[in-house]
C-alpha cells in the first residue's frame, strides 16, 4: 500500500470509524445440522401472501363473500343438475 | 498476531485441537462483522461463521501459510460461503416470494444509521472492498484474494467505494460543515 486512500477523507474515516458490531456468542460447530437450520428457515418470519387481499375493508368482506357465493353458486347448479 | 494464527494452524494441522479453539475465539469476530456489516443479517452471519470454521476443519490440510495469513484464508472462504448463501437465497426468493423473511428494523442513533444506510446502499463490490480494506486491514493483494479479482481493481474499487461514500453521506457533510 503506497498510500492511504483515506488521507483526504477525515470525515468518512470518522463516520466509517461510528459502525461497531456487536458480536454475539457463536458456539463453535463440529457438525453440520441441516434439519435444524431447515426448520428453523420455516419458523422464521414470512410474508403474509394474502395481505393485499385483506388490507383493505371492501377487499376483507370480498374475501369472506366470495366462498359463501361459490358454494351458492354451486348448490344452485346441483339442484339444476338434479331436476 | 498473524504469525501466532498461523502458528496456531499449524499445530491444528498437527493435531493440536486446542489451537482450533485458539483460532476461533481470535477469528470468530471479524468473520462475523466482516458478513454482518455486509448481510445486515445477524443469521445468516452467525451461520457463515459456523459454516467456515467446519470447512476450514474439513480442509485444514490445504492452508498454506506460504501464500498468504490464516485469516486472509479465512475470509475467502466465508467470502465464498455468504456469496453462495445470498445466491442460493435470491434463487428461492424468485420461485416463492411469499417466504422472504421479513426485514428486521433497528434502532440505532441517527448518525450511526446514516453510516450503517450509507455502507448497505455501496453496490456489493464497492461494498465488500471497502469493508475488508478499513475495517480488517486486509492488503490489496489480500483482497484480490479473497474476491478473486486483480489488484489494480482493488484499487480503482477502493477509490471508487470512497467517492461513493462520500455521495451517500454527501448531506450529512454539508450539514455537519455548515453547523
Amino acid at each position: 500500500m503506497n498510500q492511504d486512500p483515506f488521507k483526504n477523507d477525515q470525515f468518512i474515516k470518522s463516520k466509517l470509524d461510528e459502525y461497531h458490531v456487536e458480536i454475539p456468542d457463536i458456539p463453535i460447530r463440529t457438525k453440520t445440522k441441516r434439519w435444524d437450520r431447515f426448520i428453523s428457515y420455516l419458523g422464521s418470519p414470512a410474508k403474509n401472501p394474502i395481505e393485499p387481499a385483506v388490507s383493505t375493508t371492501n377487499r376483507l368482506l370480498l374475501v369472506k363473500t366470495v366462498p359463501l357465493v361459490g358454494a351458492a353458486v354451486l348448490t344452485l347448479l346441483q339442484v339444476l343438475v338434479l331436476i | 498476531m498473524s504469525n501466532q494464527e498461523n502458528e496456531w494452524m499449524a499445530a491444528f494441522q498437527n493435531g493440536d485441537s486446542d489451537a482450533l479453539e485458539k483460532i476461533y475465539l481470535v477469528l470468530k469476530g471479524p468473520l462475523y462483522s466482516f458478513i454482518f456489516r455486509y448481510t445486515r443479517d445477524e443469521q445468516l452471519s452467525i451461520d457463515v461463521v459456523q459454516d467456515a470454521f467446519m470447512k476450514l476443519q474439513r480442509n485444514k490440510h490445504q492452508f498454506n501459510p506460504e501464500k498468504g495469513r490464516l485469516r486472509s484464508y479465512l475470509f475467502q472462504i466465508g467470502y465464498r460461503i455468504m456469496i453462495d448463501k445470498l445466491n442460493r437465497r435470491k434463487k428461492w426468493q424468485s420461485i416463492l416470494p411469499f417466504l422472504t423473511p421479513l426485514p428486521k428494523e433497528e434502532l440505532h442513533q441517527a448518525d450511526r444509521m446514516t453510516i450503517r444506510e450509507a455502507v448497505a446502499r455501496l453496490p456489493d463490490i464497492h461494498r465488500s472492498i471497502i469493508l475488508l480494506f478499513y475495517y480488517h486491514d486486509m492488503t490489496h493483494e489480500e483482497i484480490s484474494g479473497i474476491l478473486d479479482i486483480p489488484k489494480g481493481t482493488v484499487k480503482s474499487r477502493i477509490h471508487h467505494a470512497i467517492k461513493k461514500l462520500k455521495e451517500e453521506l454527501g448531506e450529512d457533510i454539508n450539514e455537519s460543515r455548515s453547523l
